[in-house]
């Protein structure tokens, strides 16, 4: 009797952990029940001893959503144990739950274009995560409407968003009827091209969506699965992946619309007539001891935190690479020599070098980039080095040289290329480290100039403030987690999709 | 279907922007800013890091008058020096605080041609300061009110930004809320201060805090900077001092009473007879029964006026109008001289103050006895009639040394001075903890230093400071706590780590406000914050257009909004000192007019 139970509880645990309808609308119950936690606690003022209507209608709002994602949750699970599949029923209540999007509930909504599809192409979820990137942006960008003014550019950036959005739609249905797992309709290829146009708008998933329709329609004929199709297949299933993705381009997207939506002025100019405001409509996020807008202070900042993320993410990735692959590949003495100097610049504390730069040199973007890449050259170089040693023994590489290919050419075409993968995992991990380390050093008087909008910059107002504004450096620190977290998010993503011995 | 898509979408972007206000349409007025033709000047900021608020703000100002502004931000004090002195600025945000209370003070150094801290050479504000400098308090008023008008109004040789209050808070748990002074231009003065519970005055240290912690030096006339002014203040005491508002006093000094004579040439002080030197043995302070006499101050005084007395002589242009400091001991002396103030003569303005009459002068320290009528009395003579000059000799730079002590410590040459090799008197390392320390300090003041690290620096009672007055040190020990940053100084008072925190920046005044265990002192100070113009090499330098272009972008409201009401409207460093009607107001239209002349005399 008890051994029974006992097996059939493994069995519905191991039931319920291959649905991934249900393991994501579980995570999903429990954000939106944090979330709804956290607006409660909002919704009333403490220090007015009064509620705050506003929010409290989005706390119930969001409420009724969780109450409701509760119920599907259940049912999901009545559903897998009973029949091993959902039934139509049960998808259907995915339409109804598209509706938090007006709550701005990300994770609902995606849990509910998840219930909606049986089957799901990576052109789906491309899609689906491409219409509500555009979705949020539109929203945020909105937001302005409510200040004393708005940039010049603001209406026409408003239409292209919004006239993209709707594009977006419409290539979202096109998605779900006429694309499946091997094949799509080549009348699509007169899609995928403006599609690519309108990346532009910095939405890269639509960027994402089209080269792979692209290399869909021209797969059509050939049989199996492409390793493109392969690798994101593995990525858009990993939900914590995806969010993290989404994140990363929808901050990428708003610091690109941003220069048409959003007014540089209003988060560098100082306004001595609205000193520390408290959150409100005109100022999403409050004012800073200067008058400046938060929020449109945190939207310029990710462009810095991005760019130099990104960019001292990709310098010691090339030149790292480089030495670490001629390094791996000649050997001996190259080796020696290349590898030793390296060893000595890794001696040096990563920060404390990049400090030193910096207090040499002057304290401005540039300077801050090449002093945060220095630094990082000997690991990507040890990474580099490490997976031509492997993959230069391999057979092909030989039957390469037997046909009379020359050193340079087996290097850079047959080896280097399969060598990048662990690179590229570790290039997605280290750029949260970047972004911290910017922030860092901008906290610390020795990033950007303290009046640019950065984060590490807006943060360190923030700090002085922390008792008594404290939306300061809340909302400031809470873009660094957000962003570092997602890097590493989809870095995890990128290795297990990445990894043959995942497979 | 798209064609009813596109008209539809560009009716409602037609809506919208309808509607909403862009930023051209609210901003036409203030489009045009002041340079129509060439391109704009530009202006590079040199300051600390610290003041990254202030630099802020003019930056912004800058900008919104047509500007382009660079900033020259370094980290520390050292880093800003060398920057300035490398002349990579065109204006320097800087800071002055006129320690002695004296508008002469808050002018001289600065902006004399020979001033030590001075880049600028005009013969007319020469004259002035030097005419000034003669003048009584009733008649000088005019003419600094005349050298303001030229230094800042007419030339801009310097931009005003503002003048701070002097704010401290303390724990009024722990010390009893009126022994705790506040004074305008003095340093903290440790020797009033009570514990609210008496008994602890011997077992318990009264906690302080102090941002700097290397020391400059503890010879007083080889410093005058924060990380000693309120050290040697308590360490040594002097002939006068100044009260909480600035009036010379002789309570708590070493005189009993002073005079001036006619003329305004001499002055005369009668000395105490209670107060010896202290030093330290095997970590206590002990009464070296050598008394502070009229020797130790013509000492002192002659080699503070002398700037050959020592290397590094850092307050010589306090002292330089000191012509020659003498023993008194020939009563006859005093009855012949008139004071300036009224027909009286010296002898009775002295005697007036003194409990016994002056019944002897006498020119052996030890044989002073003041209950017996044994006096000593020191004439001091200036270069020219200089009635400021008490007011130096109120700063901490004029305390009293051991004649007898800073002889035996200061045996090298000064000419041939190696710091590596010679010690001299006051020097940091002697008092540091570590292999170096060997204090042979003699304190004349109400505490003595016993040793420091990079942590803290422990002070102790000197026991022969006018014991059984109401002078005499309340607390045994006095511990200085070296905290840097602001905001962890004021997080050490609110945790009970220290005592007193004087400086609390203006934005937290409301933190210590609400705390009820805190009590905060507030008063305005002798601070002025204003931006030096560059001499050399920049166009600033050469255009006074120019220079007037970036005063009159100065908006003072703007600082005193940022400040939350805690900051003061200032025109020059004399701003708090003497009321002169002068005022700064912002005014773009001759911004607009300055930098049009400034452009047409490029061409």
């Amino acid at each position: 009797m008890t051994l029974n139970k006992e097996m059939n509880k493994t069995t519905n645990n191991r039931l319920l952990k291959m649905s991934s309808e249900y393991k994501q609308a579980s995570f999903t119950t429990i954000i939106s029940f944090l979330l709804t936690l956290v607006l409660a606690l909002n919704s009333f003022g403490f220090g007015t001893q009064a509620a705050k209507p506003a929010v409290l209608a989005v706390t119930i709002a969001y409420a009724a959503f969780t109450v409701l994602q509760l119920w599907i949750t259940r049912r999901i699970r009545h559903d897998v144990l009973t029949a091993d599949t959902l039934q139509k029923s049960t998808r259907r209540f995915g339409w109804v739950l598209l509706l938090s999007g007006l709550t701005a509930n990300f994770f609902m909504v995606s849990f509910a274009f998840n219930l909606i599809k049986t089957k799901k192409t990576p052109e789906y979820v491309f899609a689906v995560y491409m219409v509500m990137v555009q979705l949020f942006i539109v929203a945020v960008s909105a937001l302005n409407l409510f200040k004393p003014y708005v940039a010049d550019l603001f209406p026409l950036g408003m239409l292209v968003l919004l006239s993209v959005a709707f594009f977006y739609l419409i290539v979202l249905v096109l998605m779900a009827r006429f694309v499946d797992e091997h094949a799509a309709d080549k009348r699509l290829i007169w899609i995928a091209i403006p599609l690519i146009l309108t990346a532009a708008t910095g939405n890269l998933f639509a960027l994402l969506l089209s080269v792979s329709l692209l290399l869909k329609i021209r797969r059509q004929k050939q049989p199996g699965i492409s390793q493109w199709n392969l690798i994101w297949t593995k990525i858009t299933r990993n939900t914590t992946a995806m969010l993290g993705m989404f994140f990363i381009v929808f901050v990428f997207a708003i610091s690109v619309s941003s220069y048409l939506t959003f007014d540089y002025d209003l988060a560098i100019a100082n306004n001595f007539a609205v000193l520390l405001q408290p959150p409100s409509l005109a100022y999403p996020l409050g004012t800073d001891d200067f008058g400046r807008d938060m929020f449109s202070r945190i939207v310029f900042g990710a462009r810095i935190s991005l760019i130099v993320g990104v960019l001292s993410t990709a310098i010691p990735f090339i030149v790292g690479g480089m030495l670490g692959a001629l390094s791996g590949y000649y050997g001996r003495r190259t080796d020696n020599v290349i590898m030793r100097l390296l060893d000595i610049l890794y001696a040096v504390p990563g920060i404390l070098l990049a400090i030193a730069i910096i207090a040499a040199f002057g304290a401005n973007t540039v300077n801050l980039i090449i002093a945060l890449s220095v630094g990082a050259i000997p690991t990507y170089a040890r990474t580099m080095r490490a997976n031509v040693l492997m993959v230069s023994n391999l057979e092909y590489v030989d039957s390469a040289r037997a046909l009379g290919s020359g050193d340079m050419e087996i290097l850079f075409k047959h080896i280097v290329p399969n060598s990048l993968a662990p690179m590229i995992v570790k290039a997605t991990l280290t750029i949260g480290g970047a972004v911290i380390a910017t922030s860092s050093l901008s906290y610390l008087g020795l990033g950007v100039e303290p009046h640019i909008p950065e984060w590490g910059n807006i943060l360190k107002i923030g700090s002085t403030y922390l008792e008594s504004h404290s939306y300061l450096a809340i909302f400031p620190g809470l873009a660094i987690i957000a962003l570092v977290l997602s890097f590493n998010f989809l870095g995890d993503g990128l290795r297990d999709a990445l990894d043959p011995k995942m497979d | 279907m798209k064609k009813t898509i596109v008209p539809a979408l560009l009716a409602l972007a037609l809506v919208l922007s309808g509607c909403i206000n862009t930023k051209s349409d609210v901003s036409e007025d203030t489009a045009t800013d002041g340079v129509s033709n060439g391109d704009k000047p530009v202006i590079e900021i040199l300051s600390m890091s610290s003041n990254e608020t202030d630099v802020n703000i003019v930056r912004d100002q800058l900008t919104r008058n047509g500007f382009d502004v660079e900033l020259n931000l370094q980290p520390d004090y050292g880093s800003f020096t060398a920057q300035k002195d490398a002349g990579n600025f065109d204006v320097a945000v800087s800071s002055w605080t006129t320690v002695t209370g004296n508008p002469d003070y808050a002018v001289r150094a600065l902006f004399k041609s020979d001033g030590a801290n001075s880049i600028m050479a005009d013969e007319e504000i020469d004259e002035l300061i030097d005419l000034a400098s003669t003048q009584a308090p009733e008649e000088h008023a005019a003419t600094y009110q005349e050298l303001e008008q030229l230094l800042v109004l007419d030339r801009a040789y310097i931009a005003p930004l503002y003048i701070s209050y002097k704010t401290q808070g303390f724990n009024k748990d722990v010390l009893k809320e009126d022994s705790v002074r506040l004074s305008k231009s003095r340093a903290l003065a440790w020797e009033p201060i009570d514990f609210v519970d008496e008994s602890k005055r011997e077992s318990d240290p009264f906690i302080v805090s102090q941002a700097i912690s290397s020391l400059t030096s503890l010879d007083p006339i080889k410093g005058n900077d924060g990380s000693i002014n309120q050290l040697n203040t308590n360490m040594y005491v002097r002939l006068v001092n100044l009260t909480d508002d600035d009036e010379l006093t002789a309570e708590a000094s070493l005189s009993h009473a002073f005079a001036i004579a006619e003329g305004n040439s001499d002055y005369y002080f009668v000395l105490r007879d209670d107060i010896n030197f202290a030093a330290i043995e095997e970590d206590q302070a002990i009464d070296t029964g050598e008394r502070v006499g009229a020797d130790d101050v013509v000492f002192s005084l002659d080699r503070a006026s002398n700037p050959d007395s020592v290397p590094d002589h850092r307050t010589y242009s306090l002292h330089e109008h000191i012509d020659s400091t003498e023993v008194v001991t020939d009563i006859a002396t005093l009855e012949s001289a008139v004071t300036a103030a009224d027909d009286t003569t010296v002898l009775e303005a002295l005697e007036a103050e003194l409990d016994t009459d002056i019944a002897e002068l006498v020119e052996e320290k030890m044989d002073a006895d003041n209950a017996a009528g044994k006096y000593q009395v020191v004439k001091m003579t200036t270069t020219e009639p200089f009635p400021q000059v008490l007011n130096y000799l109120a700063h901490q730079s004029a305390g009293i040394v051991s004649k007898k002590q800073v002889e035996r410590i200061n045996t090298y040459d000064v000419e041939s001075y190696d710091v590596n090799t010679d010690v001299a008197y006051g020097d940091q390392n002697t008092v540091t903890e570590g292999s170096s320390y060997d204090n042979h300090l003699y304190a004349s003041g109400p505490y003595i230093l016993s040793k420091k690290n990079d942590y803290e620096a422990t002070f102790l009672k000197n026991p022969a400071y006018m014991a059984d007055t109401e002078n005499a040190a309340k607390i045994s020990n006095v511990t200085v706590r070296f905290i840097a940053d602001p905001d962890s100084t004021l997080s050490a008072l609110r945790n009970g780590e220290i005592h007193l925190y004087y400086g609390i920046p203006e934005t937290k005044y409301d933190v210590v406000e609400e705390d009820s265990k805190l009590a905060l002192q507030s008063m305005e100070s002798n601070g002025v914050s204003y931006m030096l113009f560059n001499t050399e090499g920049r166009e600033v330098a050469e255009s006074e257009e120019l220079r007037k272009a970036v005063l009159y972008s100065i908006d003072q409201e703007e600082f005193i909004n940022y400040y939350q009401g805690n900051k003061i409207k200032a025109v020059s460093t004399v701003s708090p000192l003497v009321d002169t009607g002068n005022e700064l107001v912002a005014d773009p239209a001759k911004v607009e007019e300055f930098l049009a002349n400034y452009q047409n005399s490029k061409e």
